[in-house]
């Protein structure tokens, strides 16, 4: 422990400070208006200190390990600390200037107390559509000018209140406005009650005080990482794996991971990833750190608590212009994907050396579906976006889960009963794929089927994923999942699409999106008889020597 | 004749009764609880009462029990074989569920295994849209085959959920006629009819949690029914919901899904029913036992209802439940927010060197350290004990002794010595970490939405909540701490305070402005006549009832709604008052509000209640008070961080209204002990024989 701080006192302000950014999410979740902060809880709240340097952190998303926690800095290093006062909110998106995709509008507001700066706290949200190309602004671009409305710092509030020509500005930007702008009260809100909160817990202790037993969490969570991680098997890992293409081109893009673990700690080496590409499948250096972090995270104690001394103990290298660093103007949209694919192939990498805790490939992509066009209900324009679930992989004891989220998201799915009062569409099917699981002593979980049927209007329909031409791997042994399909017209001709994607949807038209299953775990030939008679008895198995796809997971 | 009323709450450790007379006499009796048959415990309760007065079918009037067995067929996968039909293209609807997994990083931790097993979903053609439209009608030979699987897989019972039977069930209807048409006896269960609200995932896990422990509940309420006729007393009694109303326990073994968290909701209802009579209109309730603390709120007498519960749900790292660790229900619980702390919470020091509590409790086997049997590890039982906070002479009514030597060593071992503090300085230290738990549920129930503590009264009980209580109210800034009679079993007396409820829901989904007054009317009164129809089943008349009428209402576009009373559906203002209210409750629980968007009614509520045994009441509540002298039982002088003192022990029956007690002080009795802080003082009233402790 450091000097002078005493223990006990450490924990109830660890609590505190819980509490306050607990507070803040909820209170931003229950009262937005889309779906993806609602339903699928794409945001997350955080508090500085006045070096800002993250305290607390609240978040239902691993990909927001890396977002605030460099667009705040950045955000106030190019708006001036100075230029903020207490009761002011500056927003940010800008891809290039620390943040993520254009999507994540983040709003950062300093707390005074007595003319003096405590810190900050901020918030982070995904609206459904920022304007581009196309709707829900995650489609197949070339620049970041393409993907939607930049924003570099904007002052949104000033002295507690909303400047309305920002908000209009904004407004006519974008497809879902009244949505977005409902968003943006709720993020407003959330910010003032969190400073609020911060502003009576430093009157409580002192200013002074408080700073000092933030420094003190911070140091006693880096003391507690730094345990952790002096206790993993020290080495090199690596792996390779590969995305299907940029989404212009048909060459593969290389995602390369070294993991070093040894007396410096723990570093992600992502120097070998290829250059960015043409497409939308580039991810910022914040996306790809967001990756690294949830698989150091993962393999550690689950209740370390999440804050600057976690982070500072993350380490990664990459070069600026890569896949994984990219720089403008490159297209950002599909960095989520990137950053999935840099936690599963850093996964694969440890795979060896944590046999019982790291599982086969999962399905390994978020796969962002959005469409929009006029509801002819209304007249007015609607912009709707989701991601969905697919299989697991399996471990070494146990099957894989089936339709599940997995890594670096875990956002809900919308009841099909909501969408269709909300939208134009409806959902033919949305059901786990037989036979998609890989083989193995212990099976992959199976993916997922959602058709989306465009019964009385003419869409836009993009899907920005990948892994339609690499399957996620088994391990020890087991088989790979069957690889994602994107189909149009899946019951008729069954046109597939790449897995970037913008077209046109007739009216009538059906697109069927199937994720992948999870990978397999060991020998097939050793699965359980008990366990091969229920997958042919649930009809997750169709026959009892399915195991999967053709065996390199190479689609022809 | 004279007339009793009892009631028995089965706990973890004990089964506790109230049993009282028409006189306003009440006595309490404590039997350990047996887990393997809940209902031998809830017999030898019965049969304490009996020892006390000849019970007979005429002069016990009135029985209520609150029991566990529903959520334990959960926990303990006694769950029946059900079938599920569903709509073409939706099989798994329970094996996706809500696609997430309940832990973000625990890459091990799997979500749990549907209550119905994939080849026992089987789906029928037909398709309906969101306003009912018909988009493929039913085809009844898929119809017929789905029926030939259910018989040949000998489920025990089906449910039928279709998407948008909510607000269309003919669908449902006609598929749960023809079900039961070719399988005469099997039990079918329409979605439409259990809970017909939207968002057809947690309308089916409602449906099928209430289908799968059916059996178990209907076996258990009628083993307990048979019990009181073999000692000629009227089987017919009431059980506790979920929603704090009783019951019959013939209706119960109908909706079981109603008596998820029967015993944690009589507590509340005792709390709600001292706010009303004290009027008291800011209460929280703060119910601390071994492994837990809940606590919940209570406005103008009234407890809030949550309509987002998980069964089977496990704890958080930070406290509540894990989202998606469970099987949701959308029937109505009471709302109360839970930690992982309590008395048997166990204290340890994590890798980074902080010292920790919870939320791996001792339990009441082998229980803390000074229990003596054989536990080591320290709890917050322990540190209080150190702190002179329980006198070890007087725990259970002197009952169990306590080995206040092996609290002192376990703390020492496990806490002082790898902390470098005193033992004093450790078990102080365990005590404010456990409060800080505590006192981040209290946020989350007042200031987290929008209350502020000091317009609250703290009410405390259980057996942990009167040492805590004091503390807690302190450094949140409620205005008063109140401890009622008998604070340890004050869920049992809760249960004699129930009144006789049930609650309708439906979705309908409309804009706010295009609702007329007499759209309001018709559609509350038809939703109404279920209510009455459900109560009259349970001999209530429809004079008896008293009826009100909620709209769960949010801005268009949003996903959370909030529940907007309406006080008065005869008014033909009514839809435009529910709209203002809206607005202010929006602004109160968020910060803030746009009075011109456009705010939608989402799900529309009837709530019947018709009273339960009201005359019983003040005898239930109000406690026993003997006159005479009043003097410490002992005094021993204890060490805390800021020195010694000398605290003395009261025994609370002998308080009198015009006794204060100074803090520090401890008040031992049966069950309960309260601690009163130095600068702080307690007094007994002279109305219900609550004790308060108050700043001096």
């Amino acid at each position: 422990m450091d000097s002078e701080i005493d223990p006990i006192r450490l924990e109830v302000v660890k609590n505190a400070l819980l509490a306050i950014t607990d507070e803040m999410s909820a209170a931003l979740q229950r009262s937005a208006y889309s779906t993806n902060i609602k339903t699928r809880g794409d945001f997350s709240c955080a508090m500085f200190d006045t070096d800002l340097r993250v305290v607390g952190q609240s978040f239902s998303q691993p990909t927001h390990l890396g977002s605030l926690v460099h667009s705040a800095p950045r955000l106030v290093a190019e708006y001036g600390a100075g230029n903020m006062r207490h009761g002011d909110g500056v927003l940010m998106n800008d891809a290039h200037r620390g943040a993520v995709h254009l999507n994540d509008i983040s709003l950062v507001s300093p707390v005074d107390v007595g003319g003096r700066r405590i810190g900050y706290v901020a918030n982070v949200a995904h609206h459904v559509d920022v304007g581009g190309s196309t709707p829900g602004s995650l489609g197949l671009n070339r620049e970041i000018f393409q993907e939607g409305l930049i924003l570099p710092p904007v002052q949104l509030v000033a002295g507690g209140v909303i400047d309305d020509d920002i908000i209009r500005l904004i407004a006519a930007n974008i497809r879902s406005p009244r949505e977005s702008l409902g968003d943006f009260r709720a993020q407003v809100a959330a910010n003032q009650l969190a400073s609020r909160r911060l502003v009576a817990l430093a009157e409580e202790m002192g200013t002074d005080e408080l700073g000092r037993y933030m420094s003190a969490l911070l140091n006693y969570t880096q003391r507690r990482v730094a345990r952790e991680i002096a206790e993993l098997p020290a080495g090199e890992y690596h792996a390779v794996d590969f995305l299907d293409d940029d989404g212009f081109g048909d060459t593969p893009v290389k995602i390369d991971v070294l993991v070093r673990i040894g007396d410096g700690g723990i570093e992600f080496d992502l120097t070998g990833c290829d250059a960015q590409g043409t497409g939308p499948m580039n991810a910022t250096a914040s996306m790809a750190y967001s990756g690294v972090a949830y698989v150091l995270k993962a393999l550690l104690d689950t209740d370390i608590p999440v804050n600057d001394g976690f982070y500072r103990m993350c380490k990664v290298r990459s070069t600026a212009g890569s896949v994984v660093n990219a720089s403008h103007p490159a297209a950002v949209a599909g960095g989520w994907e990137v950053c999935f694919r840099v936690a599963e192939t850093a996964f694969a990498a440890l795979a060896d050396a944590f046999p019982d805790r790291i599982p086969a490939a999962t399905k390994g992509i978020i796969c962002n579906v959005s469409f929009g066009g006029v509801d002819p209900r209304t007249g007015d324009y609607y912009a709707f976006y989701e991601t969905i679930a697919g299989g697991y992989g399996a471990h070494s004891h146990m099957d894989g889960m089936d339709g599940v989220q997995s890594h670096i998201h875990n956002t809900e799915n919308a009841p099909v009963e909501e969408i269709e009062l909300n939208y134009p569409v409806r959902i033919a099917q949305f059901s786990l794929i037989p036979d998609s699981g890989g083989g193995g002593e212990f099976r992959g979980g199976l993916g997922v089927r959602r058709d989306y049927w465009f019964v009385d209007h003419d869409a836009t329909f993009s899907v920005v994923s990948d892994r339609t031409k690499f399957a996620p791997a088994g391990v020890a042994g087991g088989q790979p999942g069957r690889p994602a399909h994107f189909v149009v017209d899946p019951d008729g001709v069954g046109r597939e699409l790449r897995s970037k994607a913008t077209i046109r949807v007739p009216a009538g038209g059906i697109v069927s999106v199937q994720t992948p299953g999870g990978g397999g775990y060991g020998d097939p030939a050793r699965r359980d008889g008990e366990a091969a008679l229920a997958d042919l008895r649930t009809g997750k198995v169709s026959t009892a020597d399915t195991v999967g796809p053709d065996t390199d997971g190479r689609i022809s | 004749m004279s007339t009793y009323q009892l009631g028995i709450d089965i706990g973890g450790t004990f089964t506790d009764a109230v049993f009282t007379d028409d006189g306003g006499r009440r006595w309490v009796f404590k039997v350990p609880t047996t887990p393997a048959d809940p209902g031998v415990g809830f017999v030898d309760a019965v049969d304490a009462a009996r020892e006390v007065a000849p019970l007979t079918t005429d002069n016990l009037v009135h029985l209520v029990h609150a029991t566990t067995v529903a959520t334990n067929a959960i926990i303990e996968g006694k769950t029946a074989r059900v079938g599920l039909v569903v709509t073409e293209g939706f099989r798994d609807l329970l094996e996706i569920g809500r696609q997430i997994r309940p832990d973000l990083f625990d890459l091990l931790r799997q979500k749990p295994k549907p209550l119905v097993p994939r080849d026992l979903v089987i789906e029928v053609r037909e398709r309906l849209g969101p306003t009912g439209e018909v988009l493929t009608p039913v085809d009844t030979r898929s119809v017929a085959r789905a029926a030939d699987l259910l018989r040949e897989a000998k489920v025990s019972g089906v449910v039928v959920c279709l998407l948008h039977s909510y607000v269309e069930p003919r669908h449902e209807r006609a598929v749960g006629s023809q079900l039961r048409e070719l399988l005469p006896g099997l039990e079918v269960s329409l979605s439409s009819e259990v809970w017909p609200e939207f968002r057809e995932y947690f309308r089916a896990s409602t449906c099928i949690v209430n289908m799968a422990i059916q059996p178990v509940v209907r076996a258990y309420l009628e083993s307990v029914q048979a019990r009181l006729r073999e000692r000629a007393l009227s089987s017919d009694f009431y059980v506790m919901q979920s929603s704090g109303g009783g019951m019959t326990a013939e209706a119960a073994k109908n909706l079981p899904v109603q008596l998820i968290e029967s015993g944690p909701a009589a507590g509340l209802i005792a709390t709600s029913e001292l706010a009303r009579r004290m009027d008291w209109p800011r209460v929280v309730s703060l119910d601390i036992g071994g492994t837990t603390a809940k606590v919940g709120l209570v406005l103008d007498g009234r407890p809030t209802l949550s309509y987002e519960y998980e069964v089977g749900a496990m704890a958080a790292p930070g406290g509540g439940r894990s989202k998606a660790s469970g099987y949701p229900i959308r029937t109505p619980v009471l709302d109360l927010v839970e930690i992982g702390a309590g008395g048997g919470s166990m204290a340890w020091i994590d890798s980074g060197g902080a010292l920790r509590v919870g939320p791996a409790s001792a339990g009441a086997d082998p229980g803390p350290a000074c229990y003596a049997r054989g536990g080591t590890v320290p709890t917050v039982t322990d540190a209080n004990l150190v702190l002179g906070r329980i006198d070890p002479q007087s725990f259970l009514g002197g009952a169990m002794k306590l080995d206040l030597d092996a609290a002192h060593l376990a703390i020492e071992q496990h806490c002082a010595a790898p902390l470098g503090l005193s033992v004093v300085e450790a078990a102080a230290g365990i005590i404010d970490v456990a409060n800080a738990s505590m006192a981040r549920a209290l946020r989350l129930i007042t200031v987290q939405r929008g209350h502020d503590p000091r317009d609250f009264v703290l009410v405390a009980y259980g057996g942990a909540g009167p040492l805590h209580a004091n503390a807690l109210a302190a450094d949140l800034g409620f205005s008063r701490v109140v401890i009622p009679p008998d604070p340890g079993v004050l869920s049992a007396a809760g249960l004699l305070l129930a009144d006789v409820t049930h609650i309708e829901s439906n979705t309908h989904l409309v804009p706010c402005d295009t609702v007329t007054h007499p759209d309001l009317v018709e559609r509350l009164r038809t939703l109404a006549d279920r209510v009455l129809r459900r109560l009259a089943d349970q001999g209530k008349s429809a004079e008896q009832v008293a009826l009100s009428y909620s709209l769960d209402m949010r801005f268009h576009g949003q996903s959370y709604e909030l529940n907007i009373a309406v006080p008065n559906l005869d008014d033909p203002h009514a839809v435009a008052a529910a709209r203002d209210a809206f607005i202010s409750a929006h602004e109160q629980a968020y910060g803030h509000a746009a009075r011109d968007e456009e705010i939608e009614l989402v799900n529309w509520k009837v709530s019947g209640v018709a009273p339960g045994f009201r005359h019983a009441q003040a005898a239930t509540i109000d406690g026993q008070m003997v006159d005479g002298p009043v003097a410490p039982v002992r005094s021993r002088e204890v060490s805390d961080r800021h020195g010694t003192a000398v605290i003395s022990t009261f025994d609370r029956l002998s308080l009198t209204p015009s006794v204060v007690v100074w803090g520090p002080a401890v008040i031992s009795e049966m069950g309960a002990t309260s601690f009163v802080h130095d600068g702080y003082h307690a007094s007994q009233d002279s109305r219900g024989g609550n004790l308060y402790i108050e700043k001096d």
